[in-house]
């Protein structure tokens, strides 16, 4: 039996009042007049389509042009193996380094031309002389390593620290942080006495006292030298910090939400979107007071 | 058989077009399925790029089927899992009217009655319905762009009046 929808064919008036009549009381049929009088008078809130279209435009061409300028970056390192236990130091004499300020990220070589990539707010710092025999440097901050071939190789940070032999690699030390994701090749890493050889695709993360191990992804390069930050169960505190970093702005929120955790990410190149992907979720919402400052507040609505 | 697929939604200025064509009507269906206008804006946005970004897949003359299926797409994996509370912040807005007070208080009370059963229709009673009324969408047209069939339309529509019908008469 073929189902009749007869409201919808008398909207659209292939059939006529008369034959509704069919199938409805009078009463029934003025009260859907009434009701689509109603409607018809409804509009949906305006929409500037135009200022939408250059936004998307203006991110659309960043992410290709990035996308091209990275494969200009990285070149093949043989992966090399190596096992030892490191203690923090501090290099005293002589000194290089290389310090990035707020929503700065720089690239250069040490002197054995391992590459080295600084985010926003870090500091790096090393003895050049003698370095091919004595790879050694200190970092504050986040880092992402492309190690050439050669001695062995220590990253030394207040958290915790870093030996390899030859590898690609990535370490965050911010607060109570610590983070070292192995992109090719095998790290070893030393935090709170303890020694864990971090292997190519897999993390190590120290998060106020307690660490954790885990297998990641498919990732082959962290997130931010292709300009976003990406979070996976970060207590919200860290992931606001980062964008403060990166925007060089700074954010004032509840602080009760600062434990909870955050999975997902933001991008470098626009605030608001930034802004919405980082509160969106937690049902905030983001006002921006200058083009320094930014409040979160639940969103009521 | 293979897909006639080329690349002219890639063409700047082609996907420019298809967007003032599209955008509006993307927007208002995405907000009568959350009543949260800049939650709509954001999902255009976001499926827009992503449509540009994959403007490789797209079969000539599915161009839009294929923008409302990344848009639904967006909404069920990102907005929906994220577990924001999708309160129906609003329905479509009357329009200014010269009536005299009384009637318009009347109206005004109807007005609610009709704002709080358009929330409470299903999600696809709603959108078919309000696409048909206030974007002036013919069946036909909400079927393509749906990808269902005209009498799924036929059905949408015709419960929404029913139940719309019902619950005001309820009130």
């Amino acid at each position: 039996m073929k189902k009749n929808y007869f409201l919808a064919k008398w909207l659209d008036g292939e059939i006529t009042d008369e034959t509704l009549k069919e199938h409805v009381s009078e009463e029934e049929i003025r009260a859907y007049k009434k009701i689509i009088s109603a409607t018809n008078q409804l509009e949906a809130p305006s929409y500037d389509a135009q200022e939408t279209l250059e936004k998307i435009k203006k991110t659309h061409s960043k992410t290709a042009v990035k996308k091209l300028n990275y494969t200009n970056y990285f070149y093949r390192v043989a992966a090399v193996f190596a096992v030892l236990i490191a203690s923090y130091y501090f290099i005293s004499t002589k000194n290089t380094s290389y310090t990035t300020n707020l929503a700065e990220k720089i690239t250069f070589e040490l002197p054995d031309q391992s590459e080295v990539h600084l985010n926003a707010d870090s500091k790096i710092t090393f003895k050049a002389k003698n370095w091919e025999n004595n790879r050694t440097l200190n970092l504050k901050g986040e880092a992402y390593f492309n190690v050439k071939k050669g001695a062995k190789f220590t990253v030394n940070s207040k958290l915790g620290s870093v030996q390899v032999l030859g590898t690609k690699f990535n370490v965050i030390e911010r607060d109570q942080y610590f983070e070292v994701n192995c992109y090719e090749g095998l790290v070893s890493v030393t935090s709170k006495n303890e020694t864990v050889k971090v292997p190519a695709g897999s993390s190590y993360k120290v998060l106020n006292d307690s660490s954790q191990f885990s297998n990641n992804t498919n990732e082959t390069i962290p997130a931010w030298l292709q300009n976003s930050s990406s979070f996976k169960s970060m207590p919200y505190k860290y992931v606001l910090k980062e964008l403060e970093r990166q925007y060089n702005i700074s954010i004032e929120y509840d602080v009760k939400y600062e434990n909870n955790l955050f999975t997902g990410s933001f991008i470098h190149s626009d605030l608001e979107l930034a802004l919405q992907a980082i509160s969106i979720p937690l049902n905030l919402k983001y006002e921006i007071i200058s083009d320094k400052k930014v409040h979160l507040k639940l969103d009521e609505n | 058989m293979s897909h006639n697929t080329n690349e002219e939604y890639c063409n700047e200025k082609k996907f420019s077009e298809f967007f003032l064509d599209n955008s509006a009507l993307l927007r208002n269906y995405m907000y009568y399925k959350c009543g949260n206008s800049e939650l709509a804006n954001d999902i255009v946005q976001d499926a827009f790029l992503k449509f540009w970004n994959n403007c490789k897949k797209v079969i000539p003359g599915k161009a839009k089927s294929f923008l409302f299926t990344i848009a639904n797409n967006l909404f069920l994996n990102e907005y929906a899992k994220s577990k924001v509370a999708l309160t129906f912040k609003s329905m479509p807005q009357k329009k200014y009217t010269h009536e005299t007070p009384e009637f318009l208080l009347e109206e005004k009370e109807f007005g609610e009655k009709l704002q709080k059963a358009l929330s409470n229709l299903t999600e696809s009673q709603r959108t078919a319905f309000l696409m048909n009324r206030i974007d002036g969408k013919k069946y036909k047209e909400i079927a393509e762009i749906l990808q269902i069939s005209v009498k799924a339309v036929e059905k949408r529509i015709h419960n929404a009046l029913l139940s719309l019908r019902k619950e005001i008469e309820n009130i």
